[in-house]
Formats: C-alpha cells, sequence, structure tokens
C-alpha cells in the first residue's frame, strides 16, 4: 500500500519537476547571457546548463508557493540559488580541492577551460547570484530582496557551504571522524544550500517569521537526508549510472555514513529524516504542501 | 574650463589634510572590519580570510572613498562603514585569486606571503569563496535602516556585485591572464577602475545622490581608480630603472610597458583632468568636495604615505 502511494507521487511528481526545471533552465538560459568576454562567460553557461536536475530551485519556487507566493516572484532568487550551487561545484572539483574530472557526465570546467577560468568563473557566478536576486527580483518587496540576500550570503559563506567544505578537507584520511563531525561537514556543505534554497522562497513569497523557521527546518532535515543517500548511493551504484566517479569516498578514505553505521543503518537513519522533513509541513495546505513532500521523498528514494 | 569658483575649491584641496582624514578613517575602518570576522570553527578559514583583509599597511583606498562620497552630499559616515568593509572584503577576496599559482602566481602581497602561500591553495580558494558572501553579509546586517532606505541599499549590492563580475573585475582578470597586450587599457580600466568607480558610486548610492550626480562619481572614480594604477607603473618603472641590474618581471603588463613612459605620464595628465573636470560638477556642495580633490592629488603625486597608526 505504501508503494503504491509512493508510485502516485512519483507520477505527479515527474511532471511537475520537468515543468519547473524547464522553466528554470529557460531563466538561467536568459539571465547568463554569451558576452564579452566570451571565454568566461562560456565557461558559466557550460556548468550553469549542464543539465543538472535542479533541485535547489525548484525546491526554492515550491517553498515560495507553499506559503502563498508566485514562481515568477522566486524565480531570480532560484537561479541565484543554482548559481552558486554550481560555482561550489566548480571550484570543488579543482585539482587542489577534489581535483574531479567528470561532472554530470561531462568534463569538470577547468578540464575545459582551464583553471584560472574555472577560478573566475566561479567567482564570477558566485556575484552574478547576487546582482540577479537584487536587480530581477520584481514584485517583492524591497524588505524582503534584503532579507534573501542575507539569508543567502549566510548559506553559502563560512558559517555555511564554505564552513563543511574545510572541515571536509581537514578530515580526509582522518580516521577519527565520528558522527558528529560527519553530520556538520553536510549540514554545512549540502543542507545549508538546500536550507537557504527554502528559506529564500519562502521569504520572498511572503512567509510569516514562523512558517520561514517550519521551512528552515524541513530543509534541514532534507539536506542531511541528501547526503545520507549520497554516501549510500556512492558504495551501491557505477560511475555511469551516477555521472560522476563513484567508490570515490572509499578511495579517498572518506568518512562516510555507510562506513560509521553500516549499510542497513544509515537506510534507516534516512527514513528517519525524511519522516522528520516532511512531519514540518503538517501546517501547510496540503495541496499546496504536495511538492515540498514529493521533492523530499525524490532525494529519499533517487537512484543517481 | 573651470569657473572661477571650483578653481578656488581646486586651490583649497591643496590645503585640506587628506592625510589626517584617511588615517583617522583608516584607525576606523580596521577596527570594524577585526570585529567583522570573529575567529568561529572551523579557525583555519577565519584565520586566512583575517590575514588577507587585515593586512597591514592596506591603505584602505576604496573605503575612505565611499566614506568621502557619502560625506559629499551630507550623507552619515555611519551609513557607510558596512558598505566601506564590504569593499575591503570583496577587494581582498578578489586580490587573494588573482594572486592563486593558476592565476598570477604571486608568492607576495603587499610586501608579506600571499595568502596560498601561507594558508595552502583549497584554503585561499575557499577564503576568497568565503569573503564575496561576507561582504553582502556585512552590509544587509550591518547598515542602519534609519539612515538608508531599502531600495537604495539593493543598488549598492547589485552595483558591487557587478563590479566584481564577469564584465568588471573578472573580465579584466581574464584578459590580463589571456595576456593581450592591446587590451592593457580595458584591463587597467577593469582592474583597476571597477573598485574606484565602485567605491565612490556606493558612497553616493548611500546618502541617495541624484542618478546624475551617481554617473558624474562613476566617472570620477574610474578615472581616479586607474590614475592610481598608471602611476604605479611608472612610478615601479622609474624605480627599476635606478637600481640597475635588476631583472625585471615580465608577466606584468600595464602601460608603461606596453606605451613607455612618456605616453604613461601623457595618459595619467590626462586622467588627473578628467577626475578633477568632473568633480567641478560638484562645487555646490562647498568644501566636502575637498576629500575627493585630495585623492586625485594623492593618486597623481604620491605627496604622503597613508599608514595606519593601529597596525604598526
Amino acid at each position: 500500500e505504501a508503494e503504491e502511494e509512493e508510485e502516485k507521487s512519483t507520477f505527479d511528481f515527474k511532471t511537475y519537476m520537468v515543468q519547473k526545471a524547464q522553466t528554470v533552465n529557460q531563466a538561467l538560459d536568459a539571465a547568463v547571457s554569451l558576452k564579452e568576454p566570451l571565454k568566461i562567460h562560456e565557461a558559466m553557461r557550460y556548468s550553469l546548463l549542464a543539465g543538472g536536475k535542479r533541485v535547489r530551485p525548484v525546491l526554492c519556487i515550491a517553498a515560495c508557493e507553499v506559503v502563498g507566493g508566485h514562481e515568477a516572484m522566486a524565480m531570480p532568487a532560484a537561479c541565484a540559488v543554482e548559481m552558486i550551487h554550481t560555482m561550489s561545484l566548480i571550484h570543488d572539483d579543482l585539482p587542489c580541492m577534489d581535483n574531479d574530472d567528470l561532472r554530470r557526465g561531462k568534463p569538470t570546467n577547468h578540464k575545459v577551460y582551464g583553471e584560472d577560468v574555472a577560478v573566475l568563473a566561479g567567482d564570477a557566478l558566485l556575484s552574478f547570484a547576487f546582482e540577479h536576486l537584487t536587480v530581477s527580483t520584481v514584485g517583492v518587496p524591497p524588505a524582503r530582496i534584503i532579507s534573501a540576500v542575507g539569508e543567502l550570503a549566510k548559506s553559502i559563506g563560512a558559517e555555511g557551504l564554505v564552513a563543511g567544505q574545510v572541515v571536509d578537507i581537514g578530515s580526509e584520511g582522518a580516521s577519527d571522524v565520528g558522527l558528529e563531525r560527519l553530520e556538520f561537514i553536510h549540514v554545512h556543505k549540502t543542507a545549508a544550500l538546500l536550507e537557504g534554497a527554502v528559506v529564500l522562497g519562502a521569504i520572498i513569497g511572503g512567509g510569516t517569521d514562523d512558517e520561514v523557521e517550519r521551512l528552515r527546518k524541513f530543509a534541514r532535515y532534507i539536506g542531511l537526508l541528501f547526503q545520507v543517500v549520497d554516501d549510500i548511493l556512492d558504495v551501491t551504484k557505477t560511475s555511469q549510472e551516477l555521472g560522476k566517479t563513484a567508490g570515490k569516498d572509499l578511495v579517498a578514505d572518506k568518512t562516510t555514513y555507510p562506513k560509521l553505521l553500516g549499510l542497513e543503518k544509515s537506510r534507516e537513519f534516512a527514513e528517519k529524516l525524511n519522516k522528520d522533513a516532511q512531519d514540518q509541513l503538517s501546517g501547510f495546505d496540503p495541496e499546496k504542501a504536495a511538492p515540498l513532500i514529493a521533492l523530499a521523498n525524490y532525494i529519499a528514494y533517487r537512484q543517481n | 574650463a573651470a569657473s572661477s569658483s571650483s578653481a578656488s575649491t581646486r586651490a583649497n584641496s591643496v590645503q585640506f589634510d587628506l592625510k589626517t582624514y584617511w588615517t583617522s578613517l583608516i584607525t576606523q575602518i580596521n577596527q570594524k572590519l577585526h570585529e567583522a570576522i570573529p575567529v568561529q570553527y572551523p579557525p583555519q578559514i577565519y584565520e586566512a580570510m583575517r590575514y588577507s583583509v587585515l593586512a597591514k599597511g592596506a591603505k584602505r583606498a576604496p573605503p575612505v572613498m565611499c566614506i568621502a562620497a557619502c560625506e559629499l552630499f551630507g550623507g552619515d559616515r555611519l551609513a557607510a562603514f558596512p558598505t566601506a568593509c564590504a569593499l575591503e572584503m570583496v577587494h581582498a577576496a578578489s586580490l587573494i585569486h588573482d594572486d592563486l599559482p593558476c592565476m598570477d602566481d604571486s608568492p607576495s602581497r603587499r610586501g608579506q606571503p600571499s595568502n596560498h602561500t601561507v594558508y595552502g591553495v583549497d584554503m585561499a580558494i575557499l577564503a576568497g569563496d568565503a569573503l564575496f558572501p561576507l561582504g553582502f553579509h556585512h552590509i544587509v546586517s550591518h547598515t542602519p535602516a534609519d539612515l538608508v532606505p531599502e531600495t537604495q541599499l539593493l543598488r549598492v549590492i547589485a552595483e558591487i556585485a557587478r563590479s566584481v563580475g564577469s564584465t568588471g573585475m573578472a573580465a579584466g582578470q581574464f584578459l590580463d591572464l589571456e595576456g593581450d597586450t592591446n587590451a592593457v587599457g580595458f584591463i587597467e580600466e577593469k582592474k583597476y577602475g571597477e573598485m574606484g568607480e565602485c567605491s565612490a558610486v556606493c558612497g553616493g548610492l548611500l546618502a541617495g545622490a541624484e542618478d546624475d550626480d551617481i554617473e558624474r562619481l562613476r566617472r570620477y572614480g574610474r578615472a581616479v581608480g586607474v590614475l592610481y594604477a598608471v602611476v604605479n607603473d611608472i612610478v615601479k618603472e622609474k624605480t627599476l630603472k635606478t637600481e640597475k641590474g635588476e631583472e625585471r618581471k615580465q608577466k606584468e603588463k600595464n602601460y608603461v610597458e606596453i606605451y613607455g613612459i612618456e605616453k604613461a605620464e601623457e595618459v595619467a595628465e590626462e586622467l588627473e583632468a578628467k577626475a578633477k573636470e568632473e568633480l567641478d560638477g560638484f562645487d555646490k556642495y562647498g568644501e566636502r568636495v575637498l576629500p575627493l580633490y585630495s585623492f586625485v592629488d594623492y593618486a597623481a603625486d604620491r605627496n604622503f604615505s597613508v599608514v595606519d597608526a593601529t597596525s604598526g
């Protein structure tokens, strides 16, 4: 019975995702146009339009809609979040960081454009995210946009994304990485930007403080969930299935949930996080909350 | 041609004590920057960020120009401090990334080892990545709401983001790396003019200046930024000439190397004249324009050294 219900929501979700991702892709394409100097804009577009799943922007839009806002209000914020996500992947893949050759099934940015351009393309996406959010958001009171700028900045800086990266780098090869540090890494490296995406949408959509905080909690749970599932997939899937190098965590001797908890306990943990996340949505209009519930299930049950 | 009143304003700029104005602001800016980046967990990243932002001997020209531009229109300097600090943060972020081995490969900056030399390339990239958003966060969390309308604050954020972005400073750095000698003018405009332009414009925006005045600040700030860079090139060349036998580093492309010292001096004179001509349009603001005149003189002549009294 549970399986049947899941399939039903997965079906609705697919249409929703395809439609939203398409709108997001069009908005991203229009936002970062090809201009001089060409190479740097090509590099920005190469990674930004590489066809990611657009989970973050869709979360942003869904959070805006669940509090009563409209898609168009949140689109610049949704694009900004995806620009930041792309930027962090470009820098993360650099030889001095994770040294990855493959991303979303394509050669990484620095493999195509060189390290110097990859650093600059990342920096340019970072700053453009803020420019786009502030300049292109229309029909939203300025106070909400300012609040969104603050949230976005916090989620990606030294208190957010970067903190996760730093502790991750410092933990490589370390044998004493416990659950607490692993959670710190993921809460910052992955969950912070997912939280940013959801909170930005909720703020821009005009959510009350209470609504924003409940959605923030929802985002934190699914952020951690995202990483637990990622760790599970890394040991159970091939590179081809993932579109990136599989088993890399094992090779790099990284601490993962399956390594600390075992595969079965990791799956149980994922289940619990999904439930905790969805509990946060109970106070919202069920029809409007459906996309967020489906997104949580998608993150929990995705295969790549 | 300058009117008689602007001629007298110009003459007064000689008397204006920029050094005192500047050094007293540096002390306050350094204090605020120090508070803006407390060391938290994980400490390495905060230490790397602080290392570059709080580097000894930093002249703080962008923040001081921002504050001077704000005060020109009667704005409160308390309205400008958070943006002034943010300018230093994003500027430091750009410089940290410019110095990386895959970019300019500079082992030192302002007479100290560059960020990646001390903290490693990975940490240097992340320190830059964290300083950009910290700048934006600092503006929205610290600017007094009663002094700056929200719409103005949004324009400030957009202005800074545009300046450091793919058509601004990042474009300059990219073309510099390409080594296109025909683009040297464009490169200096982007690498140095953008910061001057952005600093002046942000100050004006924070004070609620009219659009005409903002555009004037834009042209002024850009001219001063490029002037400063060109004069730097000239001074460097002259110093090298006196130190015979010194091997000159070839990777830097600048006006002097491409066009020779005479042409560079001509360009500097034109920029100085242009910057002052723009300021003539601000005569109605009386003596408050004096700091902006004296910036031009300083950029052209380096008639004193700016040292932070507190960092020594």
